[in-house]
This record gives structure tokens, C-alpha cells and sequence, in this order.
């Protein structure tokens, strides 16, 4: 399992940010440590270097200035154990304490002529003899047997003999892995302290943008009339809630003012509608028109599909601008599209045409079932209306992720080509249809609103696909996969 | 019978009180929200019909503002409204029922007669229904015509059932897609006049008189005399 899918909070923006702060953090407080450390080592060095020169030249005078007779060793010895004694900054270390300072006297050849420090210093002039260095400036010596290298000043004296004093640099190492130890410890609190400090802050701040994104999307998907959680922050954070709730103040105001518009619209239309229809229907009763029944029956047959264009429009119209009203409920598409199926069957089957259901299991959405019904039988309307007789349609239910699909297939002609880009657009409608060119695109409208979507396509079998997707109710429904059940027509 | 009738626009007025009359109910008649309120003080009416929409007030608080003073009479709403409002279907739920504009007057005359039978105490509602030589039992899906068995479909059955049940009245196509298949809206095609067409076809045969009459432009009727 890993950790990526493991943790969500290791997917979040606040975990990212405070991972990358950090290790921006990380590599500055290293780089100015590096110098740091860089100069403190280069000046511990000048320091012992100095201390070095100073102390090999006076050896270089009491050197010179001694008689060259049975006293010269021991006093030149005394003078040097003196020095190793004031070895600046030094640290006791356990052991022996001259083994962090040596005196060596000796020429180009043989052997030394004089030595003060632990063993017999033949190590220490072997090293120094294979060592190529400028008599002038301090060098660095590693000496076998010894596992820190030593600092070493040198002097030449009149007798034409060279005088060396080497200090361990075991002192300085110490002092800056020392220096290196704190620091790392220090560090690393540090970047610890810096990233949890990050990580709180911006997990609080995405926090309340993650809140804001929830309340936007409930009222994306239901009323309006909500808004998102005000913070009353001076920040761009609480600047953002209160832009979107503005927006939405506006959208409202917008869709409220549509809505107005159409209720007026169908008010203003509907009114002299009803009085027309109603003397018509009283004219038609009274039997006193015999003669002109027919067209009396033909007019109001034309009302009622003006009546029809009316609302159809007004919806679309709606639904266009997602200002559509639904009164959603827990709806089984299944049994939806069956009852419609039996409205239309006789229909069907009286024009040669079969039609057929297959639908896996239950598939429930959230919507507007008056909407849905008026949706399925539009469709059907429309196979009805362009398909020839002998033709069958099969309509499919299926669940693709969250999505309820509902396929309506034909073998028909399928659409036409110059219609078939604009097939969802207003009044469109093959040459032939004698509809209003208004029921696709109430289709599109009407499953967008619902949060779906709508695609129609010719299949390449022949004969029309046109498809419909919808949010599956909640996302909740048994997975479990179940026989096809299939409905067969009885025709 | 008598009813009170609620309606600004004039014309609709007009033809509403007639064929209510036709149907013999007394209506008495007001154009808005006031006038209404003093008949509904000083008379006694057996049912309402209200238009949403009127003047000097919405017909919603003029019918709760009723229910208020004890008026308890079933009302038929009337709207021209696009959506159906949520107080409305409070007041469905109450027992009260609503019509969209424009509207079919037999509809509204079956309409306003279930409201008044629902208030009314309830008659033998028998499981077995007689229209002439026409017999339907409910509760064994039967239908006979004379001798004969209808060899009728679960969706034919519940269409005869209900034109049964509104023997001798007009039943329009809106009134058949609501109260047999559930649905409101027009479709269309002529899908309901297929359903028509089929049940006459296995009721109306050779040689029968016919029981089924189309009332063109109207809707149906099943004869009873």
C-alpha cells in the first residue's frame, strides 16, 4: 500500500506547501552553515598557525643562542616542554598529554638530534622528510601510527638543522564536529518546528477555502438562497467568500428576475388562452355549430399545442439559464422508463415499431420525475415521428462510475447530416418532422439541469444512439451486477 | 349544490359559471380577494373554485385566511402559474386539488365533482361495477361485456376501470395520462387515443353497440344510457 493512498492528508495542498517550505528551509539554514563552519575552521587555523610560527621561532633563537655542548639537549628539551604546555585553547585529553605536541630537531639527513614528544619520533621524521612543503608557512602532516594529521611549523637554524614543532589538530577537529553536532541537532528541530508551523497554518487557512468549495457546490446543486460561509476574515480568503457570495446575491437576483419574466410570460399568455379554449369547448358542447365543429375541434387541437410550445419553451428557456425549478425525489429510472414504455407501446406496435428495456438491477437518481417522464417521452415522440415501420428501438440502462447512462438506440435512418451538429439547439428539426423542433433540445436542457449530460450520434451500424447520463442518486447502489432483465415488446 | 367562484379575469368567469351551472350547481361569483371573503361570511358554499392570481391579493392567503375563519369547504385552485408553488401542494396535500391554465371545462368539472364526493360520505365504493351490460370486478381483474370475458391487458383494465368509475361523464386525455398512467403532461402523439382505440377494439365489437364515444376536440365518454 502506499503512502500516497495510504493518508489523505498526504494528498492535500497544505501537505505539499508546508514539504516544500521546509525543504527550501532545509537547504538555506544548510548553506549558511556551511560558510559558517568554513570560516570558523579557517580562523581556528590562522590562530594555531600563528601560535605555531611564533613558537617555533623562539625555539629557532634559544636554538642558536645555546652552546652546542652536553646542556644544549636538556635546555632546548625544558624550553620545548614549556611550550607544548601552552598549547592555545587545548582540551586535557586522556592519556598521555604530550602526544598533541612534538619538538624535533634534525638536518637534511640522519637521525634526529633532538626529540620531545611520546615515542621516538622516527614516524614523525620519516613523514616530514617525504613530505615536499615550503620551509616558510605551517603545512599539514600525517603521521603513520597517528590517525589525526598534525599542524607543523618549521625554522632552519645556523648549524644548517631544521627545527619543527607540530600540534595535533585533534583539538580543532573536536571543536567543530562538536560545532557540526549542535548545529545538526539545532537544524533539525528546526525544519520540524517549521514544517508543523506551516502545516498548521495552511491546513487552517485551505481549511476554510475547502469550506467554502462545499457550501459552493450544495448551492450549485440546490437553492440558491444559501451562501457560503462568511469568515468576516480581512484576508484574500475572507475576501473570496464574500466576492462568491456577492456573485451569488447576483445569480440570484438574475434567475429571480428570469423567473419573473416567465411567470408573467405564461400568465400574460395563459389567461386568453383559457377564455379562448373555454368558449370554444362551451361553443362545441352547446351543439349549435354543428356546421362548423370541425374546424371549432381543429382550433382547439391547435391551442392545446400552442399551449404545449408554450410551457416546452418557457422550460427550455429556464433550464438554459439553470434556473429550471425541480422538485427532485429518489426516482428508479428503470421503473420510470417502463411506465412510460407502456404509455407508448400500443403506439409503437401500431406503427411496426418494437421496443425493448434492458437494465441492470436498480438504478436510482435524484431528480424531477414529472421532467424525466416529459424527458423518456419526448424521445419516444421522436422515434415515433421519424422512424419507419419495422424499425426497433431498444432503450439500455446501464451505471458507468457515478452516472446512471441511459442509452436509446434505433436502426432507423439515423439523423440527418445538416442537422446533426445542431441537433440540441432550438427548433431544429428535419425537414420532415411537423414538430416544434423544441423536444431535443428540451432533453439537453432538462438533463443538464439535472447535472447530466446528452450526446447523439449515428451509429456506425446504422440507425440513431442518443445518450443520456445522469448523477446516480447519492453515488450509493448495489454493485452487485444482475442478470439482464429484459422486457420484451409484445409485438 | 351551490359554489363559489373566484376569478378576476371576466371571460373565464363567464364560461366557468356557465357549463358549472350546465352542470346544475348554483355558483355565485366574485372578482377578488374581498368580495369573496364577504360571500364566504354570509353564505354557506359546499366547494370553491379560486384563481391564484388575483387582483388585490394571492389566492393562497385567501384561502388559508378562509380555512382560518372555519371555512372547511374542498377548493379547486386555478393557476396560470408555471410552477406549481410549494403552499399549493400543502393545500393538495389538505385534501384540495389545482388546474393549470388553460384548462378543459370537462376537466374541471370531474375535478371539482371528486373534491365534492370526497367530502361527501363515502358511497358503496363496490369492487364490482355495472355500466349497462359492461361488468368490471376490481378485485379479480375480471371484465365481462354480456357472456363474454374481455381478454383485457393490466394497463386496459385500469383505463376501462376508470372510465367506469366516470360512466356517462367526459373524460379528457389530460385527466386519463394523471389519473391512469400517473403523469402530467401531453404528450406529442396521439398515444392516449391508441390506448382508447385498443380497449374499444376488445369492448365495442361486431355487432355491440358501441360504449366508448369520442368527444372530438374534447375527449371521451362512456356511455351509461
Amino acid at each position: 500500500m502506499s503512502l500516497r493512498t495510504a493518508n489523505p492528508i498526504m494528498r492535500s495542498a497544505a501537505w505539499r506547501i508546508s514539504l516544500w517550505a521546509s525543504l527550501a528551509f532545509a537547504i538555506g539554514t544548510m548553506l549558511a552553515f556551511t560558510m559558517l563552519h568554513r570560516f570558523v575552521a579557517s580562523d581556528i587555523q590562522r590562530r594555531s598557525d600563528a601560535w605555531l610560527s611564533g613558537e617555533v621561532g623562539v625555539m629557532g633563537d634559544v636554538a642558536a643562542r645555546t652552546p652546542k655542548d652536553r646542556l644544549y639537549g636538556r635546555v632546548v628539551g625544558e624550553v620545548a616542554e614549556l611550550a607544548s604546555r601552552e598549547v592555545p585553547s587545548r582540551q586535557r585529553s586522556s592519556g598521555n598529554e604530550n602526544d598533541a605536541v612534538f619538538f624535533l630537531q634534525a638536518g637534511d639527513s640522519g637521525p634526529a638530534t633532538l626529540w620531545v614528544g611520546s615515542g621516538d619520533g622516527t614516524a614523525n621524521l620519516a613523514a616530514i622528510r617525504s613530505t615536499r612543503v615550503s620551509r616558510d608557512v605551517p603545512f599539514d602532516l600525517r603521521v603513520q601510527g597517528f590517525s589525526i594529521p598534525f599542524r607543523v611549523a618549521s625554522v632552519r637554524v645556523g648549524d644548517g638543522s631544521n627545527i619543527y614543532l607540530g600540534l595535533s589538530e585533534r583539538d580543532e577537529l573536536h571543536v567543530l564536529r562538536n560545532l557540526r553536532v549542535r548545529f545538526f541537532a539545532l537544524w533539525l528541530a528546526m525544519v520540524l518546528l517549521g514544517f508543523v508551523i506551516v502545516f498548521y497554518t495552511t491546513r487552517r487557512m485551505l481549511g476554510r477555502v475547502s469550506e467554502i468549495t462545499e457550501a459552493a457546490s450544495r448551492i450549485g446543486q440546490s437553492d440558491l438562497s444559501s451562501r457560503v460561509p462568511d469568515t468576516r476574515g480581512k484576508d484574500e480568503i475572507g475576501h473570496l467568500g464574500r466576492t462568491l457570495n456577492h456573485m451569488l446575491d447576483r445569480i440570484e437576483s438574475t434567475v429571480h428576475q428570469l423567473h419573473t419574466i416567465t411567470d408573467s410570460l405564461a400568465h400574460d399568455l395563459r389567461s386568453p388562452l383559457t377564455a379562448v379554449r373555454g368558449k370554444l369547448e362551451t361553443a362545441l358542447a352547446s351543439g349549435m355549430v354543428e356546421d362548423h365543429s370541425e374546424s371549432i375541434v381543429s382550433a382547439i387541437d391547435e391551442l392545446d399545442r400552442l399551449t404545449e410550445f408554450l410551457n416546452t419553451s418557457l422550460d427550455v428557456a429556464e433550464a438554459k439559464a439553470d434556473a429550471l425549478r425541480l422538485s427532485r425525489s429518489e426516482v428508479d429510472l428503470g421503473e420510470l422508463v417502463r411506465s412510460v414504455i407502456d404509455l407508448y407501446e400500443p403506439s409503437m406496435s401500431d406503427k411496426g415499431l418494437a421496443v425493448q428495456i434492458r437494465s441492470v438491477g436498480s438504478i436510482k437518481v435524484l431528480a424531477d420525475p414529472g421532467l424525466l417522464h416529459r424527458v423518456i417521452a419526448n424521445l419516444l415522440d421522436n422515434a415515433l415521428k421519424h422512424l419507419p415501420a419495422s424499425c426497433s428501438v431498444c432503450i439500455s440502462l446501464q451505471i458507468d462510475g457515478h452516472m446512471a447512462v441511459l442509452s436509446v438506440e434505433d436502426d432507423g435512418p439515423g439523423f440527418e447530416a445538416e442537422i446533426d451538429r445542431h441537433l440540441f439547439q432550438r427548433r431544429v428539426k428535419g425537414r420532415a418532422s411537423r414538430g416544434h423542433g423544441l423536444g431535443l433540445a428540451f432533453v439537453e436542457a432538462v438533463v443538464r439541469v439535472h447535472g447530466g449530460s446528452v450526446t447523439a450520434v449515428n451509429r456506425s451500424e446504422g440507425g440513431a444512439q442518443i445518450k443520456l447520463s445522469l448523477p446516480l442518486c447519492g453515488a450509493r447502489t448495489q454493485e452487485e451486477p444482475q442478470s439482464l432483465d429484459l422486457v420484451g415488446s409484445s409485438s | 349544490m351551490r359554489l363559489l367562484l373566484v376569478e378576476d379575469e371576466l371571460e373565464i368567469q363567464s364560461f366557468v359559471k356557465q357549463s358549472l351551472a350546465g352542470a346544475g350547481y348554483e355558483v355565485h361569483t366574485a372578482e377578488d380577494g374581498r368580495a369573496a371573503a364577504l360571500l364566504a361570511a354570509k353564505h354557506v358554499y359546499q366547494g370553491m373554485i379560486v384563481d391564484l392570481g388575483l387582483p388585490d391579493q394571492d389566492g393562497i392567503d385567501l384561502i388559508l385566511q378562509m380555512r382560518k375563519s372555519g371555512v372547511t369547504s374542498p377548493v379547486l385552485i386555478l393557476s396560470a402559474r408555471r410552477s406549481v408553488d410549494d403552499r399549493v401542494k400543502g393545500l393538495e396535500l389538505g385534501g384540495d386539488d389545482y388546474l393549470t391554465k388553460p384548462f378543459a371545462i370537462a376537466e374541471l368539472l370531474a375535478r371539482m365533482r371528486n373534491l365534492l364526493r370526497r367530502n361527501a360520505p363515502p358511497t358503496e365504493d363496490s369492487t364490482r361495477l355495472r355500466v349497462r351490460d359492461l361488468e368490471i370486478d376490481t378485485l379479480r381483474r375480471r371484465a365481462t361485456r354480456g357472456d363474454e370475458v374481455l381478454n383485457l391487458s393490466p394497463q386496459e383494465f385500469v383505463l376501462l376501470e376508470y372510465l367506469c368509475r366516470n360512466a356517462g361523464r367526459t373524460v379528457t386525455r389530460s385527466m386519463l395520462m394523471t389519473e391512469v398512467w400517473g403523469m402530467r403532461f401531453q404528450p406529442d402523439t396521439n398515444v392516449v387515443d391508441v390506448h382508447i382505440y385498443r380497449l374499444r377494439g376488445k369492448i365495442d365489437t361486431e355487432g355491440r353497440e358501441p360504449l366508448i364515444k369520442t368527444l372530438r376536440g374534447i375527449g371521451y365518454v362512456l356511455k351509461d344510457r
